[in-house]
């Protein structure tokens, strides 16, 4: 047997976990999802609903400034529940998020399944759950950008353009209602794109896949809606259950005669399938040659 | 010496299909070679060993814990993998950086151990190229700089020299001998004897997911001199050349073939065969295209040992 120079020294030190593990995990992936050209273009795009709405709420202050512009329909700019929910609702924007998935999401793991990466962080101080959790913020960081922070804006610009509290004397639960269901919305879409993301190696795939669930889960309701006229169908239709949801969240009637709580449970539904094959794709790479 | 990883009974399915069986062993410090054909279960058990897959029976401990859920303990590991597993679209510099950014170093003490790691495998200069255009040699020597950029106590390098070109192979051997030198554990798999003897004596042998033989390399070697070894002549007279060796008591066998400029002798002494090989090519004037030994590979090895 060799001797060697140095004799094997055991470790003594304390191995010191990092604080947020996952925190790694998700500057990966903003950054290598601002990589990509076309995903900033979309990502200021989808910056525009918010734009416009901070408008809005600026211009309801200043109604008398821009009555020559508006001549009637200026009660679409007061700004109350349906305002809030007119925003986080609409389907532009949810059309943006789905947009912002499929460019920023999509790769989240499949490209670690294509690459084998996931050997390489389980081979590290790394928790499959951090893992996880580092992915979805990467999801949530995009997405709380285009509802959280936006929503918590309207309601800061609306108390300081109407230089009262007067808002907030009216609607004490907007701001919390703001909060919950950003984090609903933005929790349901880390779901369904890590769900989506797990089922294949191949990014394009899974883009398209993103896309199409979204987009046909809506145009199954509207067939299904026009024949049979019910509109328990609305279950089937992503959109549809997050305005059915938004609509309670801001105690405003849903849009079908539907009670909210399916909607949500649709939604909780499709959390807990994509948390069940989550745990079972997201493994050590296994050989079997 | 203590033994740095233990592994007992540990067994691996895969659905019907048996990845490991029944492996009990103690690995010390040093280099360690773990050797098999392609499927003989090396790289299920090194990722056993690392714990990202968990054993269906048995257990590993490394310096007395378990492994399995341990993740403190995977800071003293480094894990090479055998395919490739980058992010084509990063920079070397970028995978390091993020690779480094999981342990509990600081901004400047993660960049300061990817540049030194990046510059131990000859990688500096093109760190910030993109990895789609580095060629196989320089992918696997980024893999190698992973493992070993924060400094584990424990390397598993999953078949290292795969597409290296010699010089390569020659440094990523050396930097292997300084790891032992250092006093780490090293665990190599190859499924090529000589990449291993080059690296050291200390061999494990898998096959069909378990341990064939175990211990100094040389004991391969003996068993392999209890057979008759192979040796492929190719030359411009096969004919002469057997004839003047068929007399010869060690040559126990001879078979023209495969083409018609092949002789294949047995023998049972290779190396006074290859004492007598030289002198009789220069008395009859021969031209020697080629000499091999088809059996003295890894698979025949196993062949013999399997009882194949």
């Amino acid at each position: 047997m060799v001797i060697s120079e140095q004799g094997y020294v055991h470790w003594q030190g304390t191995f010191v976990e990092r604080r947020f593990p996952w925190w790694p995990i998700t500057r990966l992936g903003i950054r290598l999802a601002f990589k990509r050209k076309f995903f900033k273009f979309v990502f200021s795009i989808s910056l525009l609903p918010a734009v416009m709405f901070s408008t809005g709420v600026y211009i309801s202050e200043r109604l008398d400034d821009f009555q020559f512009m508006l001549k009637g329909p200026d009660r679409l700019l007061e700004v109350n529940p349906v305002f809030f929910k007119s925003y986080f609702t609409s389907e532009p924007l949810l059309f943006l998020m789905v947009m912002i998935m499929v460019l920023a999401g999509a790769g989240l793991i499949c490209d670690d399944l294509k690459y084998n990466s996931l050997q390489l962080y389980f081979s590290r101080p790394l928790r499959k759950r951090d893992y996880v959790l580092g992915k979805m913020a990467t999801v949530f960081f995009f997405l709380l950008i285009l509802t959280l922070v936006p929503g918590l804006l309207f309601v800061l610009l609306k108390l300081i353009f109407a230089g009262s509290f007067k808002f907030l004397a009216n609607y004490p639960w907007i701001p919390v209602s703001v909060i919950a269901f950003s984090l609903l919305v933005t929790l349901f879409f880390a779901f369904y794109t890590l769900l989506v993301s797990s089922l294949s190696k191949n990014r394009r795939y899974v883009s398209i896949l993103l896309f199409l669930i979204y987009i046909f889960s809506n145009v199954f309701f509207g067939i299904f809606y026009s024949i049979f006229h019910n509109p328990y169908f609305c279950l089937l239709s992503i959109q549809c259950d997050i305005q059915q949801v938004g609509a309670a969240f801001f105690r405003q009637s849903p849009q079908y005669d539907v009670p909210w709580i399916y909607s949500f449970l649709v939604l909780a539904a499709i959390c807990c399938l994509s948390a069940f094959v989550l745990k079972r794709k997201i493994r050590g790479v296994e050989v079997v040659k | 010496m203590t033994a740095v990883i233990q592994t007992k009974n540990l067994s691996k399915w895969y659905g019907n299909v048996l990845g490991l069986s029944d492996v009990s062993l103690e690995v010390e410090q040093g280099v360690t070679g773990l050797l098999g054909p392609n499927g003989a279960g090396k790289s299920t058990f090194l990722k056993l060993i690392t714990g990202q897959i968990k054993p269906s029976i048995g257990h590993v401990a490394i310096q007395g814990q378990d492994v399995w859920n341990n993740y403190p303990l995977f800071g003293r590991i480094g894990f090479c993998p055998e395919q490739d597993a980058f992010y084509d679209e990063m920079t070397g510099w970028e995978f390091m950086t993020s690779l480094l950014s999981l342990y509990s170093f600081s901004r400047a003490d993660v960049q300061s151990r990817a540049e030194k790691a990046l510059d131990f495998v000859e990688l500096d200069k093109d760190k910030d190229r993109l990895i789609r255009g580095y060629s196989r040699g320089m992918r696997q020597r980024l893999k190698l700089a992973q493992a070993v950029a924060h400094d584990p106590e424990i390397i598993i390098l999953d078949e290292p020299l795969n597409g290296l070109d010699p010089l390569s192979k020659r440094k990523v051997i050396r930097l292997i001998k300084d790891y032992k030198e250092a006093g780490k554990t090293v665990i190599v798999s190859s499924h090529v004897l000589p990449e291993i003897e080059a690296l050291t004596r200390t061999i494990i042998l898998l096959h069909q997911g378990k341990i064939l033989a175990r211990g100094d390399i040389h004991y391969i070697r003996d068993l392999i001199d209890k057979h008759p070894h192979m040796i492929s002549v190719k030359c411009s007279d096969p004919r002469r050349l057997a004839s003047s060796l068929v007399g010869e008591p060690s040559v126990l066998n001879i078979q023209f073939g495969p083409g018609p400029d092949t002789v294949v002798f047995e023998t049972q002494d290779r190396d006074k065969f290859f004492g007598l090989i030289p002198r009789l090519i220069v008395d009859h004037r021969i031209d020697v295209e080629e000499i091999t030994s088809p059996d003295d590979n890894l698979q025949a090895v196993f062949d013999y040992l399997v009882g194949k």
